[in-house]
């Protein structure tokens, strides 16, 4: 049977999980890492760099680096976020022919589901080099709050990665799914996740037929662990400028040994009290003396450092309870997500206002990824007793006269379904009415998303509020919502099908399939290559090793003169075929180097 | 006309020969310099007429001057570069390979901390005949060292174009950056740019073994600092974490393939980097 593959796709990190054997398992990457950074670089030599190694170079090469894109998918550009985006990002971002947001690297546009699926194939090959085996079924994770277009741009992002995207679920639940694996529970649960780049706080009601309910959902998309990395990039800044009078910022390579450092001082105080910062020729001085970074930072400094954002973590989650109706005592439990929350300090910070210690059965960094590998699982496995709803991340409804939104399907309900109003005319003589589909769930209109409009007309001529004209919603199995709007009266009706876009038509994204199919190919022959060529030249070095006494040898008797000289053609053909970079030709090469090898370390072997 | 930031001593325009030799167009005069050296410093015995002008009779024994070692090289012209841009030596004191510093060229892509070669130091590369007096005058110890001038180039293209022809890349890459800052237009020192470029590159890459390779720092941590780099080399030593390889590094650099690649070709001549066997 096959495989689903569970994809955290962060804001800052990813990561890959499978279910083997029953057994929820993360996989690591190359580089034996359990998460990826969610960055992708080209270089200035036009390669593309994604992962680790896009973050090593994320500040030397700022302009061609993309991080947060998750902040942008399936976004208008015309939105608040957008803005703050381009106001803040250090690569460019540009507005889409769609009113979608492109990314600008190195001259190319890419589009925000592009860039996105750049991670999701990296994810996709850790997975295929785990498995041996394709891997083209996933499950991926998006955030709560996620409108119907950015969760549809995160299916787009998938299948231009080559993806069959099963399911998009929401990382809480993923969360409260990883925590309840195996146990079989039915409580309240808030999910507190402070990851990377995002802070979001959830409570969700976990039922006892597998139903896990989104009851509330807040956070700051513009406050992690990034933020944290700052003030001490700041702290240390600061004391190196009163030193020497030098500001570290100025410096790219030296801003980016900073950035590296203060993450990992970041990281070890979380287990350690204190550690030392050790950054040797950070910058050369004025006299072209290298000059040396050396401090060292304890935890109460970090604390102190960060105490304000934590407080602001802390405020969302009142707010989000407040917002609830919800009093701190009905949550039943408190699991924590993100790497942030390894910190002390938010450990007892949580503990503090939850009034009670928080969960740390789960792992923070990798329990979403490990949730979707779970739902995937089940999604496949029909032995499988967990019963898994697709549920409306947002309410649905239309505007009403004053702006306001009048809700006709309410947020997490179960799909498919449908649900009927009856509306009357807001005007005398009122012989057409408009139409707003919106998504959302504030009561005022014009915070919610607009899904589209239509317009009713031929309505008979009466006094407001006589001309009735009943409105229903339907979602069907594909999440496809349709609007109807009929005249009571009179039979006429309107009706609108509203299908989430990302922004990108189907041309668009079968030319981007295509493109990163190309990349993939391009990808493979490329390490095919590169694996023939380094076995090649630890052959030929062997050969050059050994040649000399081989010669001394040779010179003593009178056979194998010849040999010396096949060998050295060998050698060159195999040079030719490197420099020619064809990897056909390599490895064919490779069996007669292997042989003169053999061969040179025989006679080598047997003369005394 | 362009002021030359580093000039060069010129010996003769011997024909480029491979690479490996004639990169740099100092070569060894036809005599042991090391003895001559040693003769002309050394005080002279009681009675002994004092020798000091006259080098040994070339040796003519049919070892051709492209297969001697050159005295230079790019490791030795990195931390002549290196040295130039400290503060001088007390007086009294001569650093080590004097000729070096004669044929010192400022790197092609400077950082901004470092003075650029369009606005040399105020401690400005002496000439080679300057030179060459500033040493005997510090030597003798008697008079002061004549004063240090910089020389100055007439013709750029021809600088450039000489030096390509003489195999110094490194200085003909320099002279086609001058002047493509001052003319952009240049098709000839952009080609010039992208030909030295390619060669430097090939070379260093060379020397450096296959970009599978994966670079380790061989220094202890507690002596990392007594090192004699400069903060770039410090920042490519600070992505050598004993996995990624060559090639991953140069990546991740942010810097010109070139510099990253003299960069990390310095560190293992200075035996601060080797690679994993």
């Amino acid at each position: 049977m096959e495989k689903v593959i569970g994809i955290d796709l962060g804001t800052t990190n990813s990561c890959v999980a499978i279910v083997e054997n029953g057994v929820p398992t993360v996989i690591p990457n190359r580089g034996g890492y359990k998460t990826t950074p969610s960055m992708v670089a080209i270089t200035e030599a036009g390669k593309r760099l994604v992962g680790h190694i896009a973050k090593r170079q994320a500040i030397t090469n700022a302009e061609n680096t993309v991080y947060a894109a998750k902040r942008l998918i399936g976004r208008k550009w015309s939105s608040p976020q957008v803005k703050n985006s381009v106001a803040t990002s250090s690569y460019r971002i540009s507005q889409g022919p769609h009113n979608d947001v492109r990314i600008v690297l190195r001259d190319k546009e890419y589009s925000v589901p592009e860039v996105s699926a750049m991670v999701l194939q990296e994810m996709k090959l850790i997975a295929e080099d785990y498995l041996g085996e394709p891997a083209s079924k996933a499950v991926i994770t998006v955030p709560a709050y996620f409108n119907d277009n950015q969760r549809q741009a995160t299916k787009d992002a998938g299948e231009i990665a080559g993806l069959d995207v099963i399911r998009i679920i929401n990382e809480p639940t993923a969360a409260a799914l990883s925590y309840g694996f195996g146990k079989n529970v039915e409580k309240m649960v808030a999910v507190y996740d402070f990851g990377g780049g995002t802070f979001d706080i959830s409570i969700l009601e976990i039922g006892s037929s597998g139903v896990f309910k989104v009851i509330a959902t807040a956070g700051d998309t513009f406050l992690g662990g990034e933020d944290v990395d700052a003030r001490v990039i700041d702290w240390l800044v600061q004391g190196f400028r009163d030193e020497h009078g030098i500001d570290l910022r100025q410096d790219r390579m030296a801003l980016q040994r900073l950035k590296d450092a203060a993450e990992k001082a970041k990281c070890e105080l979380s287990s350690v009290r204190e550690t030392e910062i050790n950054l040797p020729f950070i910058i050369s001085s004025g006299r072209n003396e290298a000059l040396h970074l050396q401090r060292t930072i304890d935890r109460k400094t970090l604390e102190d450092l960060s105490a304000d954002l934590i407080e602001r973590t802390v405020d969302i989650c009142r707010q989000t309870l407040s917002d609830a109706r919800l009093d701190k005592d009905e949550i039943q439990e408190v699991i924590l997500v993100g790497g942030m929350t390894r910190m002390p300090k938010i450990q007892l910070a949580v503990a503090e206002f939850f009034e009670r210690d928080p969960c740390k059965g789960v792992h923070p960094d990798e329990s979403v990824a490990l949730g979707a590998a779970i739902q995937g699982s089940a999604l496949i496995d029909d032995k499988h007793d967990m019963v898994l709803l697709d549920v409306t991340p947002h309410a649905l409804g239309i505007m009403t006269q004053g702006g306001f939104f009048e809700e006709l399907i309410p947020q997490n309900t179960t799909v498919p379904t449908h649900r009927t109003k009856i509306f009357t005319t807001s005007r005398d003589n009122q012989t057409a009415v408009k139409i707003v589909v919106m998504q959302g769930e504030s009561e005022r209109a014009d915070a919610n998303e607009l899904l589209g409009e239509f317009i009713l007309t031929g309505l008979r001529r009466a006094a407001k509020g006589i001309v009735e004209i009943e409105v229903t919603f339907e979602i069907n199995a594909d999440g496809i919502v349709s609007v109807h709007a009929k005249d009571l009266e009179t039979a006429k009706e309107q009706s609108i099908d509203v299908t989430a876009s990302s922004g990108l038509t189907r041309d668009e994204i079968k030319d981007m399939l295509d493109n990163a199919k190309d990349y993939m190919v391009e990808r493979r022959t490329t390490e095919e290559f590169e694996a023939a060529k380094q076995e090649a030249e630890k052959l030929v070095g062997e050969i050059e090793r050994l040649l000399p006494q081989v010669e001394q040898i040779v010179a003593a008797s009178d056979f194998g003169r010849d040999a010396i000289e096949k060998a050295r053609s060998i050698v060159a053909k195999a040079r030719q075929a490197v420099t020619r970079r064809d990897a056909g030709a390599v490895k064919a090469e490779i069996e007669g180097l292997s042989r003169t090898h053999r061969m040179f370390k025989g006679v080598v072997a047997k003369t005394p | 006309m362009i002021d030359k930031p580093a000039p060069k001593k010129r010996k003769s325009k011997a024909p480029p020969g491979p690479l490996e030799e004639n990169d740099r167009p100092t070569v060894n005069p036809p005599f042991d310099i090391e003895a001559f050296a040693r003769a002309a410093t050394a005080p002279p015995a009681s009675g002994e007429e004092l020798n000091t002008t006259l080098p040994p009779p070339p040796n003519l024994d049919g070892e051709a001057r492209s297969q001697r070692p050159t005295l230079t090289n790019e490791v030795e012209l990195e931390a002549a570069r290196a040295r130039s841009a400290q503060p001088p030596d007390p007086a009294g004191r001569l650093p080590s390979g004097m000729l070096a510093i004669a044929n010192l060229r400022s790197p092609s892509a400077l950082p901004p901390s470092v003075p650029s070669s369009t606005s040399p130091p105020s401690g400005a590369t002496p000439s080679p005949s300057n030179i060459e007096a500033a040493v005997l005058g510090a030597i003798q110890g008697s008079a002061p060292a004549p004063e240090i001038t910089e020389r100055t180039i007439e013709d750029p293209v021809a600088e450039m174009r000489e030096r390509a022809s003489l195999g110094d890349y490194t200085g003909a890459l320099e002279m086609a950056e001058l002047i493509l800052a001052a003319d952009p237009a240049s098709l000839e020192a952009a080609e010039c740019v992208e030909n030295c470029r390619s060669v430097l590159e090939n070379m260093y890459a060379a020397r450096l073994g296959p970009s599978s390779g994966v670079p380790v720092v061989v220094v202890p941590q507690a002596q990392m600092q007594w090192l004699s780099i400069d903060h770039r080399a410090g920042f490519v030593l600070s992505l050598i974490d004993g996995f990624s390889t060559l090639e991953m590094i140069i990546d991740v650099s942010g810097m010109q393939k070139l510099d990253a690649l003299r960069i990390l070709h310095a560190l293992v001549q200075q035996r601060i980097v080797s690679f994993k066997s």
